[in-house]
């Protein structure tokens, strides 16, 4: 793992530990509904701050609690447009089968590239440390799998090329 | 005119005094003093002079003393400024005994949870909530586009000043605990 990979997970485990105390709350608008409270904002008192954590200008968590759902938006390193495609294929792929994930959102947090919705009835049915340790187990190794795409992306392309270019040797 | 109008989509709450969208956030503020920019400056001023005559400690210790929770966005921003200076100024090796004499002075774990709410403030700015325009393919006129060698949205800049915060929170976590950033979370009081 690199130098400043370890301190950047390491404070996102920190922060969603503490971000991850959720009490079920009911909706104070409409009767008889239970909704997490950062996706409706119906009630600006429950909302905590929300929390950044960055590694640098293109990588960071956004963590927005409240008292019974927190939401967790990533945004994941891109550093050329081949990355940014290959990044925008690999959320849709997960996010078009987000009931399989349980915790995660349909559509990412604008300015961010996938988005996490945990809510007090997740953290009653799984471990709170597990659900932790899942998504830093997702960053870390979501970034792996970019760059590996992308490096066999580069062997195929070259391959093709040079069969394509081939005949006009 | 009235033709134009979706009333379905209307959010009928946010019209109501009574309902809990319109609840007053006010009252869960603890009153702070109202800071003006000016004073910020002054304040700044004075830290910037101690981190100078080689007193980082000193520096820091004031700035988490007086944060200016009064302030309008101007002064925090300027505020903040001067603690991240201050952060970068002090070294790796010193980070934990500072910290653990500020955690024992007097009310040392109000100074504390302050220097975690700029820590995260520190690592919430630097970058505009979305910079589309960065991320907008940019395909040649040949076609082809370079993967390489190209400014992509800003890159790795920045990381350096993110380490410095990062390790200064890995360090403030290990000494006072998580009840720091839930209390970050929930403080009314924003740096």
């Amino acid at each position: 793992m690199s130098q400043s990979l370890r301190p950047y997970l390491a404070c996102v485990r920190q922060t969603l530990t503490a971000a991850l105390s959720l009490s079920d709350f009911a909706s104070q608008t409409s009767e008889r509904h239970n909704v997490p409270e950062i996706e409706a904002a119906s009630s600006p008192e429950v909302l905590l701050n929300p929390l950044t954590v960055s590694r640098n200008q293109e990588e960071r968590v956004l963590v927005e609690p409240s008292i019974n759902s927190v939401r967790v938006s990533i945004r994941i390193k891109q550093a050329d447009e081949i990355e940014h495609i290959l990044v925008h294929k690999f959320t849709r792929f997960l996010t078009q089968r987000a009931e399989a994930f349980f915790i995660l959102r349909r559509k990412p947090v604008p300015g961010y590239d996938i988005s996490f919705l945990i809510t007090n009835f997740h953290t009653e049915d799984m471990l709170k440390h597990k659900l932790v340790d899942f998504i830093i187990q997702f960053m870390e190794e979501v970034d792996k799998e970019i760059s590996e795409m992308k490096l066999f992306l580069n062997a195929r392309a070259r391959f093709v090329a040079e069969s394509f270019l081939t005949p006009f040797d | 005119m009235a033709t134009n109008i979706n009333w379905r989509t209307i959010n009928i709450d946010a019209l109501d005094p009574d309902s809990s969208t319109n609840f007053d956030l006010t009252t869960l503020t603890p009153a702070v003093q109202p800071i003006s920019t000016a004073e910020v400056q002054t304040l700044s001023g004075q830290i910037r002079t101690l981190v100078r005559g080689g007193n980082a400690e000193g520096a820091l210790m004031g700035a988490l003393e007086n944060a200016p929770y009064g302030a309008d966005d101007q002064g925090k921003a300027l505020h903040l400024g001067v603690v991240t200076e201050v952060l970068g100024q002090i070294r790796q090796a010193e980070m934990t005994p500072i910290l653990q004499r500020i955690y024992q002075s007097d009310n040392g774990s109000e100074l504390c949870d302050t220097l975690m709410k700029y820590l995260y403030k520190g690592m919430g700015q630097g970058h505009p909530a979305t910079n589309s325009t960065s991320r907008n393919m940019t395909p040649q006129s040949t076609g082809f586009t370079q993967a390489g060698g190209r400014n992509f949205g800003g890159g790795e800049g920045g990381g350096q000043a993110m380490s410095v915060l990062l390790s200064w929170h890995e360090k403030l976590v290990e000494m006072v605990g998580p009840g720091s950033i839930v209390r970050v979370m929930s403080d009314r009081r924003t740096v």
